[in-house]
């Protein structure tokens, strides 16, 4: 029994961890930016399909993860145009346009699968150029610090400073003040002169080049493929991490560690013939209770407040 | 107001075929005769025609149960879950009970479906009513819950041991037999029917009715003459989750025979969005469920014809659907004009 517990729970589930859960911190960043500007962003996994491909085949191309990475940001920004639009322009109801561009996304991306390389379902080549890995020779001599420390893709280091970049931006800048107001209330912060559509369109428009850059890690870091919907519902976890965090990129952040644990152990589980599948449904009904029991309590607390303003 | 939804729809339909059109064109084929492959391929011959009928049940069932939820305010993209658990419901009950006549095996499979898509909707309503949780997240997140569930269980305790993860079939008593032999479609499609036809009178003919779509159209005033608002917003999550379920169910009974693990792939999506272009309109929700079922039946059979792959028509309804969701695309224009003519009278009068 210690054995077993010790193959599954060991320093190597850091790394395993780490790896499982950047491609949804990376929609979770894109679904926190919009969420605090009250829009809730269910395109995300749209956007990142529609640039995972756009990366790979420009990889394939040029033979250049840099050019294939910045190609990935041009696309997603395009797809969160297409939502922007859609949706501050022509009214469109959010959740709708975003389910809509997810439906869009597979099947265009399908199509051109088939178009450009002549496959169905998967396309891999010894051409597709990778994101490079950062390797730090000081930790190669041993063998626990280079788990933990080691082998990183490029963008599983910036997806950890985006966080807190993201954090600062919100909470610390007149920029985040100004955006967090246009969720909050709109009419207030259009009264202190700020143009909430613009700010709202801002925000789409960046959660677009966040998210390109995660369909790009997803493509070229975490693995070196293109597979139809290969985003596989990581949009929705990065929109339940998002709330896991109350849209808090750092506490979101720690959301979607727990998306990548419960990947990492569930995965491993199965190689011993254990069901994964509970292990798996725990970030989900976690994020459920946290938002019940968060907002049971806030409701509560407004019901004391009435009830003390009543008694004086 | 009904008209001009209507008219919307359609020419949001005619532009995304339009583009659909250029597209084959560049791609080298004549678009005139691909469209008419696709409608070929959907609606003649009994295989044909059957397999969209097959596809139609689940879309319309979905849809309505959208439809259903959003008249008590409530917006559940849950039907999926609810969808994958009624199925499930369903198979257990049709392999585990036998020896009873098919009257009872297949009233009590539909009705377990329902029950248990209707109490897996109540926990979101429950949460949406009684603590102000948002619905959307919830039920997306109770979507997972479920699929994982029921692919715990068709991989376990209730496997068939078969290689792919299936349950074992039903009983004979269970199935629900098919109308047009060659293809799936089975007499889910008249239980959908009436089942619709059923919600319909029950929302818009009766004094429950009223209570439900009082507290959707006006909650405060719902409270005001003295309905119960929690409640009901609960009680029409269920409705909704029971409409899910027997979709599940009839999919099991009808078409598959066993539950297979992720059979749905997004069906309540599609049948969801039918009911959002539909504004919620219980008979426009049924004609865009049959458009779907059409368009992606006939796409495949079109594939199988010219070689366009069958992803292109699937781009075509996404963009349809686009359009369709932006409500004030074709409005702008309209005000233009409008305001083009008022300057024209302006004009006049002065002259």
């Amino acid at each position: 029994m210690w054995d077993f517990l010790q193959n599954i729970f060991n320093y190597s589930l850091i790394h395993a961890t780490i790896r499982a859960s950047t491609p949804i911190l990376y929609a979770t960043l894109a679904a926190v930016i919009t969420q605090q500007a009250d829009i809730l962003n269910v395109g995300i996994e749209g956007i990142m399909l529609t640039s995972a491909f756009t990366a790979v085949s420009v990889s394939y191309f040029t033979g250049s993860w840099l050019l294939a990475v910045l190609a990935a940001m041009l696309v997603g920004l395009a797809v969160a145009g297409i939502i922007g639009i859609a949706h501050l322009k022509y009214k469109g109801d959010v959740f709708a346009v975003g389910m809509t561009v997810n439906i869009l996304a597979l099947a265009l991306t399908r199509f051109f699968l088939n178009y450009i390389f002549q496959t169905n379902g998967s396309f891999y080549s010894e051409k597709i150029v990778p994101i490079p890995k950062i390797h730090i020779s000081i930790f190669a001599n041993n063998e626990i610090l280079d788990s933990i420390f080691n082998n990183y893709s490029l963008f599983e280091i910036i997806g950890i400073a985006l966080v807190f970049s993201l954090w600062y931006l919100l909470y610390r800048t007149i920029w985040g003040l100004r955006l967090r107001s246009v969720g909050a209330f709109p009419l207030a912060a259009e009264t202190a002169g700020i143009n909430a559509f613009r700010k709202k369109m801002e925000v789409i428009l960046y959660s677009g080049l966040i998210g390109g850059l995660g369909g790009a890690h997803l493509s070229l870091g975490y693995s070196t493929m293109f597979v139809e919907n290969m985003t596989n519902g990581r949009g929705f976890m990065g929109v339940a991490a998002m709330y896991f965090g109350q849209a808090n990129p750092v506490i979101a952040w720690l959301g979607t560690l727990l998306f990548g644990l419960a990947d990492s152990v569930g995965s491993r589980l199965q190689a011993y013939g254990i069901a994964p599948q509970f292990i798996l449904m725990i970030p989900y009904i976690t994020t459920v209770l946290i938002l019940a029991i968060s907002l049971s309590r806030k409701i509560k607390k407004e019901m004391m407040l009435k009830s003390s303003l009543r008694g004086s | 107001m009904k008209e001009k939804e209507f008219f919307e729809t359609l020419l949001s339909l005619l532009v995304s075929f339009l583009i659909g059109g250029i597209v084959i064109v560049l791609m080298g084929y004549n678009p005139l005769e691909v469209y008419e492959q696709i409608f070929r391929g959907a609606l003649i011959g009994k295989f044909n025609l059957g397999g969209t009928l097959e596809k139609f049940v689940p879309l319309l069932l979905t849809g309505i149960a959208f439809a259903v939820s959003s008249k008590v305010a409530v917006f559940n993209v849950g039907v999926e879950g609810e969808l994958y658990l009624g199925a499930m419901a369903a198979a257990w009950i049709g392999f585990a009970v036998k020896g009873i006549p098919s009257i009872v095996h297949i009233s009590l499979a539909l009705g377990i479906a329902m029950l248990v898509g209707a109490l897996w909707a109540a926990v979101p309503g429950v949460l949406k009513a009684y603590y102000k949780v948002n619905e959307v997240t919830t039920t997306i997140l109770l979507n997972y819950v479920a699929q994982y569930f029921t692919s715990y269980l068709v991989n376990y305790p209730l496997s068939a041991q078969k290689g792919t993860p299936q349950t074992p079939n039903i009983e004979v008593s269970a199935k629900l037999s098919s109308i047009m032999p060659p293809s799936r479609a089975n007499t889910g499609l008249f239980i959908a029917i009436a089942a619709v036809i059923f919600v319909y009178w029950l929302i818009f003919h009766t004094p429950y009715g009223y209570k439900i779509r009082s507290v959707g159209t006006n909650s405060m005033y719902a409270e005001y003459i003295g309905v119960n608002v929690k409640r009901t917003m609960v009680e029409g999550m269920m409705l909704s989750g029971a409409l899910g379920g027997l979709a599940g169910a009839i999919e099991v009974l009808g078409v598959y025979g066993y539950f297979l693990d992720g059979f749905s792939q997004g069906i309540a999506f599609d049948g969801m969005l039918a009911a959002l272009i539909a504004n919620n309109n219980f008979a426009l929700t049924t004609v865009l469920a049959m458009f779907l079922a059409i368009l992606g039946n006939g796409a495949l059979s079109m594939q199988r014809y010219t070689g366009i792959p069958e992803s292109l028509i699937r781009t075509i309804i996404a963009t349809f659907i686009l359009l369709a969701t932006m409500k004030g695309l074709f409005e702008i224009k309209k005000y233009r004009r409008v305001t083009l003519s008022g300057k024209n009278n302006r004009v006049e009068e002065r002259v």
